[in-house]
């Protein structure tokens, strides 16, 4: 794929122009937590104009949930498995002033394009004292299937319960593996910085909250022992289904959904008026998380069987009772009791984001899985099109990124051959000479050439204008 | 062989065995030196508090309660006289050290319901 010229501003072409951001040969980075390319750099704005909720999966949210994770992540310690002198370059690089200056230059302004549709697309439920709050946040978490038990707080969790939504979907699959595969793939996303996020709201002073945030941070980080840090339980997890574990080994294939929810609790850390929201999404989300991990683990084991190490999942149903009480009394209400009404519609909208974007995740990975699990369904001979073909002729050692249309597009190999890469699979869709696939709106996928040299035509489909449920 | 250390009780509630760490109880009768480690998780039951019925220790990582009488199952060997203390160590060649630390456990038993 090529580089789209867009409006973009000086500073954002320059940051996207960097060596480390930009496409290499490779469908999958290992051993470089550094490579991190962008791919095509949309919108025609250049990002001015903030993306709707219609807009949530095009490409420009794509690009800017890159971009904004490079920025974000270089704010962590990272560094490669092999040792520094296997990238010292790309180390300099991405700490280096000019992508440090670079980054600070462009964040906002991605940011308010990533993160404005929320204010419209979000209510704002009339909560307004503690008693409103408590009521409320019981019955979004009853409503979400994780009701208070009679003392009032989160459940244990059931592991015996039949699992359903996106992890039967999983199951269901014609390649399960696959899907299974591309489901931890979003995890690792968040999973192998684990807590990192939630350690810029360590520092400061603020009270007994603080502490109590401290207590859980220590959890995730395993008490300061590496065998039992959750990270490395999660790699433990990949490696026992031949995924690898390298930090962003999997950059080409994180959903513009994943990208958009991990971005928004470094948001929320990174600008600190966001920490109210951020400790309201966080209760929420480890109030679900107990269960939630029960049912990955049950997938999982039904899917790879018992060859898959699935501590990490186990590690959260347990924990993250504790977790999900320890939020609610002692972050959530704590927070609304210390600082009064004044915080807590912020609380609220913390919660309200983050119901929205995990059933915007969620829809656009069963989305995705749905359409890469049957490709050769989506493959055929060349339908009505627009006329505006784009010809590209790839060769094997071209740069590889993936990326997403607004459109559907019909995707024909004129000559030679490609492979098409929908999810993270040894086992790509092989296009011949003559196929077309039909790529979905939104869908990602990246082609690379299987034969010497491939042309390929990519032509628009007539359809109607698409638009996102709200 | 057996290790035998004397602790003044007067200067030192806190011992070191290794990684492995013992503070002084005091849940009525004399004092025992108790591994400083919920059971649960790891926490630091040092500076867990007691609950309202004084039987069990509330563990400050997650809340867990302790029984009193389990932790004083798993107390060291102690001999006192007067401040001075006589303790059996468990076998071992790791370094040891006391200190003097603050002991929540030892505060009085949390008002309100017991749970």
């Amino acid at each position: 794929m090529t580089i789209i010229e867009t409006a973009q501003s000086p500073a954002l072409a320059a940051y996207c122009a960097q060596p480390i951001f930009r496409p290499g040969p490779d469908v999958y980075i290992t051993g470089n937590p550094y490579r991190r390319p962008i791919g095509p750099v949309g919108p025609a704005s250049g990002f001015a104009v903030p993306a709707t909720l219609a807009e949530f999966l095009g490409p420009g949210q794509l690009a800017a949930g890159r971009i904004l994770c490079n920025a974000y992540e270089s704010d962590m310690i990272l560094l490669p498995a092999a040792g520094l002198a296997t990238a010292k370059d790309d180390f300099d690089l991405f700490y280096g002033d000019e992508i440090r200056r670079l980054r600070d230059t462009v964040r906002p302004g991605l940011e308010r394009y990533a993160f404005s549709f929320l204010d419209d697309a979000v209510p704002a439920p009339p909560v307004r004292t503690l008693d409103d709050l408590q009521e409320y946040f019981l019955a979004e978490v009853g409503g979400a299937g994780a009701p208070a038990d009679a003392s009032g707080v989160n459940p244990a969790v059931d592991p015996a319960a039949p699992v359903g939504g996106t992890m039967r979907a999983i199951t269901e699959c014609r390649h399960p593996e696959e899907a299974a595969g591309l489901h931890l793939i979003q995890l690792a996303l968040d999973a192998l910085t684990e807590a990192s996020a939630m350690a810029r709201n360590l520092g400061g002073s603020y009270g007994t909250e603080q502490s109590e945030l401290f207590k859980i941070f220590n959890d995730e980080f395993g008490y300061g022992v590496y065998g039992a840090k959750h990270s490395t339980i999660f790699k433990e997890m990949l490696a026992s289904v031949g995924l690898r574990t390298d930090l962003h080994a999997y950059w080409n294939f994180y959903l513009t959904s994943s990208l958009i929810g991990v971005n928004y609790f470094n948001w929320l850390t990174e600008d600190h008026r966001g920490m109210f929201r951020y400790m309201a999404a966080v209760t929420y989300l480890e109030w679900l998380f107990a269960q939630g991990f029960a049912d990955t683990g049950v997938m999982l084991r039904a899917v790879y069987g018992d060859r898959v190490d699935a501590k990490y999942c186990d590690e959260h149903a347990h924990i993250d009772v504790h977790h999900g009480r320890m939020t609610y009394e002692n972050l959530l209400l704590g927070l609304a009791r210390a600082h009064g009404e004044i915080v807590i519609p912020e609380l609220v909208r913390g919660i309200e984001d983050t119901k929205l974007l995990l059933r915007l995740g969620d829809e656009d990975f069963r989305a995705q899985i749905a359409w890469a699990d049957d490709l050769a369904a989506h493959t055929g001979t060349r339908t009505d099109a627009r006329d505006d073909a784009s010809v590209t002729t790839l060769r094997p050692d071209d740069p590889f990124t993936t990326g997403v249309h607004d459109a559907d597009l019909l995707v024909e190999v004129e000559d030679g051959a490609v492979h098409v890469h929908a999810w993270a699979t040894d086992r790509p869709h092989l296009l011949e000479k003559g196929d077309v696939l039909h790529v979905p709106a939104h869908r990602l996928h990246g082609l690379k050439a299987a034969s010497p040299r491939a042309r390929v035509a990519t032509r628009t489909v007539e359809t109607a204008e698409r638009t996102h449920d709200a | 062989m057996a290790r035998v250390i004397v602790i003044d009780l007067s200067r030192h509630n806190t011992v070191y065995v290794g990684h492995d760490r013992y503070f002084v109880l005091h849940a009525g009768g004399p004092p025992l030196l108790v591994r400083d480690h919920c059971p649960h998780r790891g926490g630091p039951l040092s500076l867990a508090r007691p609950t309202p019925d004084g039987r069990r220790l509330s563990c400050p990582w997650h809340g867990t309660k302790v029984g009193v009488s389990a932790v004083r199952r798993g107390c060291l060997p102690m001999v006192r006289s007067g401040d001075e203390a006589v303790v059996l160590l468990p076998d071992g060649t790791e370094p040891v050290s006391v200190l003097r630390k603050e002991v929540l456990a030892n505060l009085p038993a949390e008002t309100g319901p017991a749970c």
